[in-house]
């Protein structure tokens, strides 16, 4: 199990080194540069700044300084944010992602598999009609559409939660329920029917020709195998959560990192997209191998090769 | 049995299938009703921007941010301020204005002759059209006199949905919006249909060494992200309308390939292809002929869930700024300037806003009533 950590967590590096190669020459391909202002800068003046940031040597060369500097932990300064260093940025802003994306995420779980298995339970009755279209609904209405809406009706016209800003908790309520909508209605969807499949399955006829309760049946032995497919779902999804949504931060004003990635590009902060690309993998990466981990965990018949 | 067999082997025969489809679908209430609100808006999209009054990008300074309202505009009480105020520019003495039906009279004076050049003035107002100078008894105004009365008929206009923060007509931009994100959900399926179809294709039946680094090639770029990509593209190319469904196109056709190559790597151990083969069909007579259209199935399937994928992201983009420009638009950018707007201007949100709404609905549920009367595993 440790070595099985250990060797995956090696691959990682491959992994990463590949997707920074082709981030690194990708943004560099666009023209523009990071101070293409539209009055161009006196050329002296350019000069200066290309030296500063040894945009004067080749390619080849800026590129293995950056990996120098990544390798011990340098995102290098940012070009459209003056004054702070990348790696200032993320200290700032990815806590407040976290957050933000780590309650949506634990609400869209618990909530999410609740209305599933009960969807799954009651199937065909009301309440399963309810879920399921409940679901359709989320799933179906962008996120751009729902927060808007949610900051206009609770925040404007009702005046309840702040419509936009960040600080204590009335402030995060909305933000965390439009991340957290969508991903409850997937995840009701994919309780749902991998419940009803797991319910017809052997080991549940098993469970409850043995005479076992009805809540030990779906509560251990069913809800675990019914799993299965939201943990799956979840790794992906949890890095992007955490990581921070563009269209949510812009919206509701909070100083998230998820609106670094579309500047950056916009704006040739080419550190700035950089860093966001190596911050994104290695969440991505991270949470491929926790759920690796949790499905081994909660599927016996997966084993660690 | 046997029937069940040649229908699927050969397409042509196939018409009972597609009737059988057919009628699974026209049961399906939520589809048929779907079809019908999709093709309410795809008529309104198409023709609806020729039936407007206002063009999408007619600017009217005097009615920005109007509410949306079903009476015409100016409203009784705002003419006679509009139409003094106007007046006051000309820098003449105006006297009681008097507003009858829809033309609005006032008498003007001053210490030199009235210079008829003054109408422009009122003219200039979106309010008011055909300012005209008369004479204090109505007849014309006789050439160096002083005082005279300003006529001018009021401009009644409908602002169904109300204005923007530019003071351009809602409606008809929703209009153009619709048409937009319409066209390039359609043009970037296909795009992604073409793409995925014949790339999956050649890939699965070529299969071996060629398969493995058609495939490999997908997966690497499946593992960007798209908007890394579209940013890319848009900052190459710069933005515009063909751009945007080309870059939704490319992105999509990812998963069109990887369905359409497992589905060839099943029919090219067919009977059917065997014999083509020993016949002397060329490969690329082979593909066309068996191949793709027997993949098509799943593909059709596929390609109705495509449509609202690419509408949303469309929208997406041009939500971030990314999309169609100005003073183009499409749904996406509409409820990203409703969003900056919503404070004192609601409706220029929600319109847009349940607009993609419904049309996302009417997508995704003609979709799954398409799934599930022409899936075959679903009989």
């Amino acid at each position: 199990m440790i070595l099985y950590v250990l060797r995956r967590l090696a691959s990682a590096i491959p992994t990463l080194f590949i997707i920074v190669t082709i981030a690194f020459f990708m943004i560099r391909l666009a023209p523009g540069g990071p101070f293409s202002l539209e009055r161009p800068l006196d050329p002296l003046i350019m000069q200066n700044l290309e030296r500063a940031y040894n945009f004067d040597k080749p390619l080849w060369q800026q590129y293995l300084i950056y990996l120098g500097n990544l390798a011990q932990g340098d995102l290098g300064p940012s070009f459209t944010r003056r004054d702070f260093s990348v790696g200032d940025l993320f200290r700032t802003g990815l806590p407040v992602s976290i957050q933000l994306g780590g309650i949506a995420l634990s609400i869209a779980l618990v909530v999410g598999v609740f209305l599933g298995a009960l969807a799954a339970l009651r199937q065909n009755s009301w309440v399963d009609y309810m879920v399921v279209g409940t679901a359709t609904l989320g799933i179906t209405v962008p996120t751009f559409v729902i927060a808007p809406l949610l900051s206009l009706f609770f925040g404007v016209m009702m005046g309840w939660l702040p419509a936009g800003g960040w600080g204590t908790w009335r402030h995060m309520v909305l933000p965390v329920a439009t991340l957290a909508l969508p991903q409850i209605a997937i995840i009701a969807r994919l309780t749902r029917g991998a419940t009803i499949e797991t319910l017809r399955s052997n080991h549940i006829r098993t469970a409850r020709a043995y005479g076992l309760p009805a809540h030990v049946v779906v509560g251990v032995h069913a809800l675990r195998a019914a799993i299965l497919p939201v943990v799956s779902y979840l790794g992906p999804t949890a890095a992007a959560l955490l990581t921070g949504s563009v269209v949510v931060e812009t919206i509701f004003g909070i100083p998230g990192i998820g609106r670094y990635f579309v500047q950056g590009a916009l704006g040739r902060d080419y550190t700035l997209v950089m860093g966001t690309v190596v911050v994104i993998a290695c969440f991505v990466i991270a949470f491929n191998l926790i759920v690796d981990i949790l499905y081994a965990w909660l599927d016996p018949r997966v084993r660690f090769d | 049995m046997s029937d069940a067999a040649i229908s699927v082997e050969r397409p042509v025969a196939g018409r009972s299938l597609g009737q059988d489809a057919w009628l699974r679908l026209k049961r399906n209430r939520a589809a048929v009703a779907s079809a019908i609100v999709l093709f309410l808006l795809a008529f309104a999209g198409i023709v609806g921007p020729y039936l407007t009054p206002h063009p999408y990008d007619r600017i009217y300074p005097h009615y920005v941010r109007t509410p949306a309202s079903l009476e015409a505009y100016p409203k009784a009480d705002t003419i006679e301020p509009s139409f003094r105020s106007a007046l006051e520019r000309a820098r003449v003495e105006i006297g009681d204005v008097e507003v009858s039906g829809n033309v609005v009279r006032a008498p003007v004076s001053s210490t030199e002759p009235l210079d008829p050049r003054i109408v422009r003035y009122v003219d200039r107002s979106d309010m008011f059209s055909n300012a005209r100078l008369e004479g204090e008894d109505g007849g014309e105004l006789e050439a160096g006199a002083t005082s005279g009365v300003m006529v001018a008929d009021v401009h009644r206009v409908r602002f169904l949905f109300g204005t923007d923060a530019n003071g351009r007509d809602l409606l008809a931009r929703i209009l153009i919006g619709i048409r937009i994100s319409l066209a390039i959900g359609v043009l970037a399926s296909a795009m992604s249909l073409l793409l995925g179809v014949s790339y999956g294709a050649v890939a699965g039946y070529l299969g071996g060494r060629t398969d493995n680094v058609m495939m490999r090639v997908v997966d690497i770029l499946y593992s960007l992200p798209f908007i890394f990509f579209v940013i890319l593209l848009v900052v190459f190319f710069g933005r515009s309308f063909v751009l945007i469904f080309i870059a939704i196109g490319c992105t999509e056709w990812l998963d069109m390939a990887r369905i359409v190559r497992g589905q060839a790597l099943t029919i090219k151990r067919q009977e059917y292809v065997q014999a083509a083969e020993a016949l002397g069909v060329s490969d690329a007579g082979i593909l066309r002929r068996h191949i793709i259209p027997n993949t098509l199935g799943p593909v059709v399937v596929f390609v109705t869930l495509l449509v609202p994928k690419a509408i949303l992201l469309e929208s997406l983009l041009s939500f971030l700024g990314l999309g169609v420009q100005e003073p183009l638009t499409s749904l996406g950018l509409l409820i990203a300037e409703g969003a900056a707007n919503m404070r004192g201007a609601a409706w220029l949100l929600i319109y847009p806003a349940i607009t993609l709404t419904t049309m996302l609905f009417a997508l995704n549920f003609l979709g799954d009533g398409l799934r599930d009367a022409l899936d075959p595993n679903d009989r």
